[in-house]
């Protein structure tokens, strides 16, 4: 699975100061996150809904950056943050485009059913022609 | 019983030569309770003399016996070989003992035996008895008129005891036909009471669906949805069977509003009412899904043929994005485009989709495949978690199908989305209807019963030779 796509922040390069890290409200986190790529999921290692949606990207041929939420050591406030976000039942998987958030799994689809999902793809530069 | 009748088809080997491969039954029986034939009744056939004849003929062929009433089934081995029903349907009646030893012996068999044997009359048996019996139908045939069948069959044996080979092949055919000719009838009475069932079924199941729509209850039992399926389940059914009536409403007023040519203001109330229409089956399933999600994703819900193509609990997009795109034309490139484009964004979500599920499915094994004696209870909890999974599924799947409904009505014009929504019913209209057709097919196999299909290897290829003349049936 982690083949096809970047793993997590904290075993990627270490550029980000601790301090920063630490003691940062888990929303400010998910937004500097979700800002750093072009495209972004957060997900759960355990989550098939998760696989689902990353064999979708994959499919396309976009490269998301993936976080594992459950592998992260401060993963339980993370979830929480996102579920708020997501405004539904499940956390993840969560999908951010271009720093923006697209939503979980149905937005998603619903998206790319609708020929919007491509375009906001494109203007990220996810996705190249 | 079958070991008795190999036994005897062993012994009535021993019969005339060109007849020893036609005989699979209880000679030997026969003669042993000579009272148990003539039983069979041919119902709805005219008496025919060319049976009786034939047996009358068929007599002289008759092997040298010890017993006393043993003609009456020496005659009858040649068409013994055509009896390929031994169980009839009731028309046995039971006879008595009537103080003979051996028929004593038969008659302390169970029902069927004596049924079956009953059954092994053969053809040129039933003539003879009809004769005898058919004013009074009785088991007379038993002890009473035993005597009196017998002397025909003597009379017979003394009047023509040469002029047996000529005319026995075409005796033999003769024999073959009627044999085959009756088989036909029996299936046809079988497949009408088949039909008669299924009716008197159809009308009950209508009867509990109307009284449990009005209730708003399910009944239970052997009401709408039979015994296996959970309240959910069974709701959901209830309510998708009332949402096909619907949807045969929604139909014809969209084939009326085509025909009549309504303004697109019109006609885009009526389309969007249909999508309305959609999105609810896709919330009451989503419901179904919370109670019960393995009622939807095995598709106990729908027909036998729409569930042959399910697809994670309901239809496949991309399916129906590609047998609309033969019937949508005329579209302009845009259109092509968009439907093309929709055709591929489906495939890609639905393939998605799937390999979640086999994701799923592959830890589910794991966990239940791992779990050891001591950990059950733990392993059995994460199984139960990973299967709760299952309902994003179904949701998520229902969800691609309702956003694909959504984008074609967004692609195409007013009048072409009608004529789209009316192609979709239709097709699914007539999947249902084959369902239907295939579970009523008049089959070939009919008859076959219980206990009694105990046939040898040469009796099979009578019957697929004779089936096959009548397989048009």
């Amino acid at each position: 699975m982690h083949n096809y796509y970047e793993t997590g922040w904290w075993s990627s390069s270490y550029n980000y100061p601790a301090k920063r890290s630490v003691g940062t409200d888990p929303f400010e986190r998910i937004e500097r996150m979700a800002s750093a790529s072009a495209v972004v999921m957060f997900s759960m290692s355990t989550c098939c809904m998760c696989h689902a949606l990353k064999r979708l990207f994959c499919g396309m041929g976009v490269n998301p950056t993936v976080y594992e939420v459950d592998e992260d050591p401060r993963g339980n406030e993370l979830e929480r943050a996102l579920k708020r976000l997501s405004g539904g039942t499940s956390a993840v998987p969560l999908v951010f485009i271009g720093g923006k958030l697209v939503g979980a799994m149905d937005s998603v689809m619903a998206s790319h059913i609708s020929g919007t999902l491509v375009p906001l793809l494109k203007e990220a530069g996810a996705l190249w022609l | 019983m079958a070991s008795q009748r190999l036994g005897e088809a062993a012994l009535s080997e021993s019969g005339p030569s060109h007849h020893h491969h036609h005989i699979p039954y209880s000679l030997p029986h026969m003669l042993h309770h000579p009272n148990t034939s003539f039983i069979r009744n041919q119902e709805g056939s005219a008496f025919d003399f060319g049976e009786l004849e034939e047996a009358i003929v068929l007599q002289g062929v008759k092997i040298n016996n010890d017993e006393t009433k043993q003609p009456l089934y020496t005659t009858v081995r040649p068409a013994a070989t055509l009896e390929m029903f031994p169980s009839w349907p009731m028309r046995f009646q039971q006879h008595t003992p009537r103080g003979s030893s051996k028929s004593g012996e038969e008659s302390t068999d169970s029902g069927s035996a004596v049924n079956t044997l009953s059954t092994t009359r053969l053809e040129p048996d039933s003539p003879i008895s009809r004769k005898t019996s058919s004013d009074h139908r009785l088991p007379p045939p038993q002890m009473d008129t035993g005597s009196g069948v017998d002397s025909p069959r003597t009379g017979g044996s003394q009047t023509q005891p040469a002029a047996k080979q000529a005319p026995e092949k075409t005796l033999r055919r003769l024999a073959q036909n009627r044999e085959a000719a009756r088989k036909s009838r029996l299936r046809k009475k079988a497949y009408v009471q088949q039909l008669e069932s299924s009716r008197i079924r159809l009308t009950q199941l209508e009867q509990d669906l109307q009284r449990a729509r009005s209730q708003g209850l399910f009944l239970g039992g052997g009401g709408v949805a039979g015994g296996n399926i959970s309240s959910g389940g069974a709701i959901f059914d209830m309510e998708y069977a009332r949402w096909l009536e619907d949807d045969h409403r929604h139909m014809s007023e969209l084939r009326t509003a085509l025909q009549a040519h309504l303004s697109d203001g019109d006609l885009r109330v009526i389309v969007d009412g249909y999508i309305a229409h959609y999105d609810e089956i896709f919330r009451l399933k989503g419901v179904a899904a919370k109670s019960d999600v393995f009622h939807l994703i095995t598709g106990m819900w729908t027909t036998p043929a729409e569930r042959c193509f399910l697809w994670m609990g309901g239809f496949r997009p991309s399916d129906l994005i590609k047998m609309l795109i033969t019937q949508l034309d005329p579209l302009t490139e845009q259109q092509v485009m968009g439907i093309y484009g929709l055709q591929q964004s489906s495939q890609q979500a639905e393939e998605a989709l799937s390999q979640g599920l086999e994701q799923l499915q592959q830890s589910l094994i794991d966990t239940i495949a791992n779990g050891s004696i001591n950990d059950s209870m733990h392993h059995m909890a994460v199984a139960l978690g990973k299967l709760s999974n299952l309902e994003g599924f179904v949701r998520q799947a229902d969800n691609l199908r309702q956003q694909t409904l959504h984008q074609l009505r967004r692609i195409l014009t007013v009048r072409q989305a009608a004529r789209c929504f009316l192609v979709i019913g239709e097709y699914y209209g007539r999947l249902r209807a084959l369902s239907s057709l295939w579970a009523s097919r008049p089959r070939e196999t009919l008859i076959v019963d219980d206990s009694s299909c105990q046939t040898t290897t040469t009796d099979l290829q009578m019957v697929q030779s004779s089936q096959n003349q009548f397989s048009n049936f």
